[in-house]
């Protein structure tokens, strides 16, 4: 049986976005299966009018060094980080929930008010219930 | 296996993934696996230094054998065996 890892994305940061999604590629890389829920700010990055839009989302971190980020990222060909997590969906077992509560907050009622990578909206039982079993449990 | 044996092989399937920063390498490396029979040999080119480590270390994880890697102008090859 696969290994499994949870991943509960509170963060809606451009950097930790790409952190996640490269650590979703090593999960992949691996075969483990992942469950990603989607938290407060992660869900509101997850907006289909939102996700591809740079400009829409800040750094964790340094902000002032944001265009430095954006250009290095571009230089050393890393993929925008919904890319990473459309790839790791396609090479392992991804499923992407959004936290309910947390979707509703950016006014995201239904699953096709985020982009198609989002599998289904869960509730925070089903996040708990998840990480429990799991091998490896992030918060990011 | 030593550099000079190494350096003799003939790959089944090579995956050019250089010019590529981690986890670029490794996830080519996952892509190409699938297209390469038991037993054959597999080599990754790539100019990423994280590589050295991590293609080997997966490779041995998911039961391959890590055969070597070659030291070229600018980067390296990895060679592994797949189980």
């Amino acid at each position: 049986m696969a290994k499994k890892m949870t991943i509960a994305l509170f963060s809606g940061s451009l950097d930790k976005l790409t952190a996640t999604g490269i650590v979703l590629s090593g999960a992949a890389a691996n075969d483990l299966d992942v469950d990603v829920f989607v938290l407060l700010q992660g869900a509101r990055a997850f907006k289909k009018d939102i996700a591809e839009n740079t400009d829409e989302l800040k750094m964790a971190e340094n902000e002032h060094l944001r265009k430095e980020f954006l250009e290095s990222l571009e230089k050393l060909k890393v993929k925008p980080w919904l890319e990473f997590f459309k790839e790791a969906k396609e090479l392992t077992n991804v499923k992407i929930y959004i936290y309910g509560l947390a979707g509703k907050v950016w006014g995201g009622e239904k699953l096709d008010d985020f982009v198609d990578i989002a599998d289904d909206i869960c509730g925070i039982g089903e996040y708990v219930s998840s990480a429990e079993e799991a091998d490896i449990n992030l918060f990011i | 296996m030593d550099q000079e044996e190494l350096k003799n092989i003939t790959a089944n399937k090579s995956v050019d993934a250089r010019g590529t920063a981690c986890p670029g390498p490794l996830l080519a490396a996952k892509k190409a696996i699938g297209e390469v029979n038991s037993g054959e040999i597999m080599e990754i080119l790539s100019s990423d230094e994280a590589t050295k480590r991590d293609i080997p270390k997966w490779a041995q994880k998911k039961g391959h054998e890590y055969l070597g890697t070659v030291e070229e102008s600018g980067y390296f090859k990895v060679y592994m065996k797949k189980k």
